[in-house]
């Protein structure tokens, strides 16, 4: 019986038992819809912001309707012109928002708040090339040489980003990304963290570790789970790019399919090097309520992580901090796939992190390994990762049973914190436009929220 | 030729000794009972025979040969503490167990429908094992010890929580599956069960073998005999004979020891002292009574 049989028959058995349950249908379905909805609502946002309504009222210049839908076309602004009798009934139709801004017998703009710049030098625009024309009829000018004169010129616009060759957009393309790779790591971490606890509780794990060494039950279970969010990443990344595609902002380099390939490699790299560190950390503990406090220099390092390569990009993606953090292989799944998406990661710079993530991962699963082996079968009170480590062997277990049926709220309240702060964090960073605040945010979100998650925990197993 | 056999084995945690020079073995086709009082050291020897606990010293060997994982598929163990997967269905979990002991899926299959069958369980196959009563799912966890056809069957603590029923349905199958050549080892403190049932027995304690060997050895050669004599009316003075001694003596009843040289007849003489013999007889110490000469307080 060889070790790698073993190990994917383990890994079979938790992509079969995981695919049972309607909270993974739920979740991928909600991880679509989230991802779909983030690339798909800000186009169309974009989209309704190329029509406006203008009002007219009052002696209006022959020729000014025309004008200004000929000068909106110049700058790609559908101008849809009415006709409002009356002052009063103009200006309720601007307080009503039925236009975005009136014009008065041709020489005044009433807008609804501040004036929208780009409407204002459409109309303003129109207003004055009319005057020109009635001025150069006045002075015997032919009216066609003028219009000839005075025909728009196109002028686009351009936004700059921090990185030569990428827009904002890329940015907040490779901002996203990074979301979710640090989502995804940490939502099959957990399923690896509270799997292992619950085999462990449910005492199952000296029946399996009489037929199998433990290295083969835990590489199996980091891979099985792995193999599922693989599947339910790729699913998401094939959906990001089919949404990009068809709303048309293919202008966004950073999501294109050779990118979309490096972040699902950074989300295996990263998913490996967490998932080996959270079922080493699972099997310290006993009860399926202590496991997100046993894994919490886990969870910390994995936030930790995700913040320094957050810092380290929005500084400048081509930096020294950058470079760095995309290296590192703590904050590497999280700053990389962003600087590749930025066209700021030379070649070498991707095959080295790649390289030392591997190194990493493959260093971890040995000590990951060696702690698992000697404190899966240790019961009783919680296992500190200082006895494990120092002695030779496992200690007798002693008599505190747990309920073997017991079920974990664990993954479900890590689940629910991240989706909130994942949330609110996004909806802060869209409000303020700026990602740190929106970091922050939703750092604090899932805090509050995993904290009453774990107090709600303990509460119900001390009365139940 | 023995197919299990410890041979010194010796298991430290801290500065207890667990195991301490532990040297037994067990036969094929034959039912060994693993005794001694609690914390004597039974688990940790039988979680060494799987390789849950490394040994400090000394060796686990299968046919002479030391056990590794190669061996241990062809092992089946019930540990002490049951534990399937709660959540998942009893048919599914049990063809599991038996591929990772590196059967086949339809070879797995079989096995486990033949137990399911036999333990009355076959209408259950498909429900989830924490839906199961207690008893079912003991029954369960049993046939997770026998999917791969074990030669080597260690169960620990097989008989503790099960009612009379299934106490009796255990030791039934159990003797079924050493009858059919497997080399079977359990653990209990239900002495007159194990006297029953098991051809040898171990002793342990302090993590050392005090006593091993077949029942019938054993008890023949402690060098005194006990007479049960049960009685109606009077009872005569039982310790007038040289080397006798009384137990336990009550109305009607009386237990007495004498040596293993004494002439059976000046026995039967005594109990024919009394008006009327209701029954005697004149055996070797039980399994308890070994027991605790075996393992002194």
């Amino acid at each position: 019986m060889s070790g790698w049989r073993q190990g994917w028959l383990v890994a079979r058995r938790e992509l079969r038992e995981r695919s049972r349950s309607p909270a993974l249908w739920f979740g991928t379905v909600l991880m679509l819809g989230l991802v779909v909805v983030a690339i798909v609502v800000p186009a169309v946002l974009e989209d309704d912001h190329v029509t406006a309504d203008v009002g007219f009222t009052g002696e209006t210049p022959a020729g000014l309707r025309e004008a200004v839908i000929g000068q909106g076309d110049a700058v790609d602004v559908t101008v849809r012109v009415h006709r409002y009798d009356g002052m009063a009934a103009g200006e309720d139709a601007v307080r009503a928002d039925d236009v975005d801004v009136l014009v008065v017998g041709g020489r005044e703009l009433v807008w609804r708040g501040d004036a929208d710049e780009q409407l204002r030098a459409v109309v303003t625009g129109a207003i004055q090339v009319l005057a020109v024309q009635d001025r150069a009829a006045a002075a015997g000018i032919d009216p066609d040489v003028l219009a000839q004169l005075s025909a728009p010129v196109p002028v686009g616009n351009r936004e700059l980003g921090t990185t030569a060759g990428r827009s904002p957009d890329d940015e907040a393309a490779a901002y996203a990304m990074s979301i979710l790779l640090l989502i995804a790591v940490a939502t099959y971490g957990q399923l690896v963290l509270t799997g292992v606890v619950q085999e462990k509780s449910s005492r199952v794990v000296e029946v399996l570790l009489a037929r199998m060494p433990a290295r083969n039950l835990l590489a199996g279970k980091v891979a099985g789970i792995g193999l599922l969010g693989l599947a339910q990443f790729a699913v998401t990344a094939v959906a990001a790019l089919i949404a990009t595609v068809a709303v048309e902002s293919v202008d966004i380099p950073a999501i294109s399919g050779d990118v979309l390939v490096w972040v699902v490699v950074w989300f295996v790299l990263g998913y490996a090097m967490y998932a080996v560190a959270y079922g080493a950390f699972g099997s310290l503990a006993s009860r399926t309520e202590d496991a997100s406090s046993i894994a919490a220099p886990v969870t910390t390092l994995l936030l930790v992580g995700y913040w320094a390569s957050l810092f380290a990009m929005g500084d400048d993606p081509e930096g020294v901090g950058a470079q760095v953090a995309s290296l590192v292989p703590v904050t590497a799944p999280f700053a990389m796939p962003g600087r590749i998406a930025l066209g700021a990661a030379a070649w070498w710079e991707q095959l080295l992190a790649v390289a030392l993530a591997g190194t990493a991962i493959a260093g971890l699963a040995v000590v990951a390994g060696r702690v698992y082996t000697r404190a899966i079968l240790h019961t009783g009170a919680r296992t500190r990762l200082r006895d494990v480590w120092r002695r030779a062997g496992t200690t007798e277990a002693t008599e505190t049973r747990s309920n073997p049926m017991d079920r974990s709220s664990t993954s479900a309240t890590t689940l629910i914190a991240l989706a909130a702060a994942a949330a609110v964090g996004g909806a802060v960073a869209l409000t303020t436009s700026d990602v740190v605040i929106g970091v922050g945010a939703g750092a604090a979100v899932f805090a509050v929220v995993s904290r009453a998650g774990s107090a709600r925990a303990r509460h119900r197993s001390l009365h139940s | 030729m023995p197919m299990l056999e410890l041979d010194g084995a010796t298991k430290r945690f801290g500065a207890a000794h667990a195991l301490d020079g532990c040297t037994f073995t067990a036969a094929p086709g034959r039912l060994t009972g693993f005794l001694g009082p609690n914390g004597a050291g039974k688990t940790t020897a039988m979680r060494a025979v799987f390789g849950l606990v490394e040994l400090d010293a000394g060796a686990v060997r299968w046919r002479g040969a030391p056990v590794g994982p190669a061996q241990r598929v062809q092992f089946g163990y019930m540990p002490e503490e049951r534990g399937l997967y709660p959540r998942m269905p009893v048919r599914d979990q049990l063809v599991y167990l038996g591929e990772l002991c590196g059967r086949s899926r339809p070879a797995v299959g079989q096995t486990v429908d033949r137990w399911l069958e036999r333990l009355g369980l076959a209408d259950r196959a498909d429900e989830r094992v924490d839906a199961l009563s207690h008893g079912n799912q003991q029954r369960v966890q049993l046939i997770a010890a026998l999917v791969n056809e074990p030669e080597l069957l260690v169960l620990d603590e097989p008989f503790s929580g099960l009612d009379p029923l299934a106490m009796a349905m255990m030791a039934d199958l159990l003797a079924e599956v050493a009858a059919a050549g497997a080399t079977v080892l359990f653990s209990s403190h239900q002495l007159d069960l194990v006297e029953d049932l098991c051809e040898d027995v171990v002793i342990v304690d302090h993590g050392r073998v005090v006593l091993s060997g077949t029942l019938d050895e054993l008890r023949a050669s402690v060098p005194e005999r006990f007479v049960d004599i049960r009685h109606r009316g009077a009872a005569p003075a039982w310790s007038a004979l040289p080397s006798v001694e009384v137990v336990e003596e009550e109305a009607g009843a009386v237990r007495l020891r004498v040596g293993r040289d004494a002439d059976v007849d000046a026995v039967a003489a005594i109990a024919r002292r009394t008006p009327e013999i209701i029954s005697f007889s004149y055996e070797p110490p039980t399994l308890s009574e070994l027991f605790r000469r075996a393992v002194i307080r």
